[in-house]
């Protein structure tokens, strides 16, 4: 009998320590999905994701975003480190494709992170940007908020295919088309508002009328009732004027004293 | 043989108009499917009601609520002057447990509504002042009770019909009466004598302020110190509403237009 106990031992110590690498990656695993639960509660994230439709569809699962979260972070490592445990203890020798699985499977996990994440983060954007809006009874006004919220999710399903490696060229002209739309938009939106805003907090800071002070701004002659970031009212004989403050600027302001 | 719900039904037989107070959803609801207009009274319009009322603040007085109910509601034009109306409102639970039989009429007017909605500074300011009062009313500075007085919008006329007691602490400050620390720092500055003056928009302009407005002819409530007669005085001179708290008998008034408007209790808060 010609046994090759050599080798034998060989299997068999690489078994051993692929179940020992198996064993830590259970236990490593199990720990960081706790402290992470435990980090995502401590920093507030189940009540910033609270009523997202994400946070919903979780909910009518049994589960929350924290804990799907967590566990999928638990279940990459226990992932990874059976992955790891293959390879330590040599059961297959197609060596090139566990190399190129090995490699890919983490790319695959953080896309499927951001994934969750943009759609965690847009239900988030649609929620707060609905609220801020919630006070304009205009038809209509709900397209803002679900603009804002496939935007975020475009751009997180964006990062998560090109982790794995798709080709997103035509995606991105899409994204650089649609972000110069916005820009280009908005620029025209403030262009009277945004010099009213930074006059507005030069005014605010150094406040060189207040209120009760008799002022004249080009025609309009009155006592000050309000300084804000965007207009200054001023209070005339004929009427309550409301002077944008990127006109205070332009013409200057008289202080009248008595 | 008369029984109790002839009795209950006597209130609520012929009225032309049901005003709910604070309902919850479901209690709303079961009273949209009536043949009469529902209208929804509440802090913020959280079941959705199509007539609805808003109140600045959950008047703990019964009284003053359907008052400020019935007033917002003729004022919206919900109800006319005359109409009979049945309250549905708690009274001792958070739920619904009495309802009272009123006629609109202008004798409930005291004014409350017209406080709120028709001043010159915005109505969420209002509130946060009275809030403020109540809260420097209930507490005191340090055990003892204070008095405050807080002229609240035409901040610009106020200030112009005052003069500065002592160096203004708001001077370039942007403190506005709705932030968490206000509360603290006004019962502070309460302690020395003079007026708060509030602009429309709620930023605190002065402390420290002396009125002088010109005081003929403002009927308040014999009895009441300096402090509510400059709250009176200075509400008649300009726009502004006035909002005293007293440091002997620790009531919050509210003036407008030279006239006393509200009186609340602290301790009732």
């Amino acid at each position: 009998m010609n046994v090759d106990w050599q080798s034998l031992a060989e299997t068999d110590s690489g078994l051993l320590l692929g179940l020992g690498v198996v064993a830590v990656g259970l236990v490593v695993g199990y720990l960081v999905g706790r402290v992470s639960n435990r980090f995502l509660r401590a920093i507030g994230v189940p009540a910033a994701v609270e009523g997202t439709s994400f946070e919903r569809t979780a909910q009518s699962l049994g589960t929350s975003t924290v804990a799907l979260f967590s566990r999928l972070l638990s279940w990459f490592i226990y992932g990874v480190s059976i992955l790891l445990a293959f390879q330590t203890a040599r059961l297959f020798h197609t060596t090139v494709l566990w190399a190129r699985l090995s490699a890919f499977i983490p790319d695959l996990f953080f896309a499927l992170f951001t994934l969750a994440a943009g759609f965690v983060v847009g239900d988030k954007a649609e929620l707060t940007v609905s609220e801020r809006l919630r006070g304009l009874k205009i038809r209509d006004v709900s397209a803002i908020p679900r603009a804002a919220k496939y935007t975020v999710v475009y751009v997180a399903l964006l990062i998560a295919l090109s982790q794995i490696g798709v080709a997103t060229g035509a995606l991105l002209i899409l994204l650089v088309t649609y972000a110069a739309a916005v820009i280009v938009f908005a620029a025209l939106a403030l262009r009277d508002t945004l010099p009213a805003a930074v006059a507005g907090y030069y005014l605010l800071l150094q406040e060189p009328y207040g209120i009760g002070d008799t002022v004249q701004i080009g025609d309009h002659r009155g006592v000050v009732q309000e300084v804000g970031v965007f207009v200054t009212r001023i209070e005339g004989d004929d009427g309550e004027y409301i002077v944008p403050n990127h006109l205070v600027f332009r013409e200057g302001v008289v202080r009248i004293r008595d | 043989m008369p029984s109790v719900r002839d009795l209950a039904e006597d209130l609520v037989s012929d009225v032309d108009a049901l005003l709910v107070f604070s309902p919850s959803s479901s209690y709303y609801e079961r009273c949209a499917d009536l043949d009469i207009d529902v209208i929804a009274v509440d802090v913020e319009n959280t079941v959705g009601a199509a007539q609805f009322v808003e109140l600045p603040l959950s008047f703990d007085d019964v009284q003053e609520r359907i008052r400020f109910g019935i007033e917002g509601a003729i004022d919206n034009g919900l109800i006319e002057d005359g109409d009979e109306v049945a309250c549905a409102a708690a009274v001792f639970d958070s739920e619904v447990d009495a309802v009272v039989r009123v006629r609109a009429s202008e004798s409930l007017r005291t004014g409350v509504y017209g406080l709120f909605v028709d001043s010159r500074a915005d109505a969420s300011v209002i509130r946060d002042v009275l809030e403020v009062a109540i809260e420097l009313g209930k507490k005191g500075q340090k055990g003892k009770s204070v008095g405050a007085l807080f002229v609240v919008g035409d901040a610009g006329k106020v200030m112009n019909k005052s003069r500065a007691l002592s160096y203004n602490p708001f001077e370039k400050s942007h403190v506005h009466v709705g932030d968490p620390i206000v509360t603290v720092m006004l019962k502070e500055f309460s302690r020395l004598d003079g007026a708060f003056v509030i602009s429309d928009s709620g930023k605190i302009v002065s402390a420290y302020r002396y009125l002088e407005p010109a005081a003929e002819g403002v009927e308040i409530p014999k009895g009441l110190g300096a402090r509510h007669m400059a709250a009176g005085a200075i509400t008649r001179d300009t726009n502004a509403i006035a909002i005293a708290l007293s440091e002997s008998d620790g009531l919050v008034r509210a003036f407008k237009g030279g006239e006393l408007v509200l009186e609340l209790d602290p301790e009732a808060y």
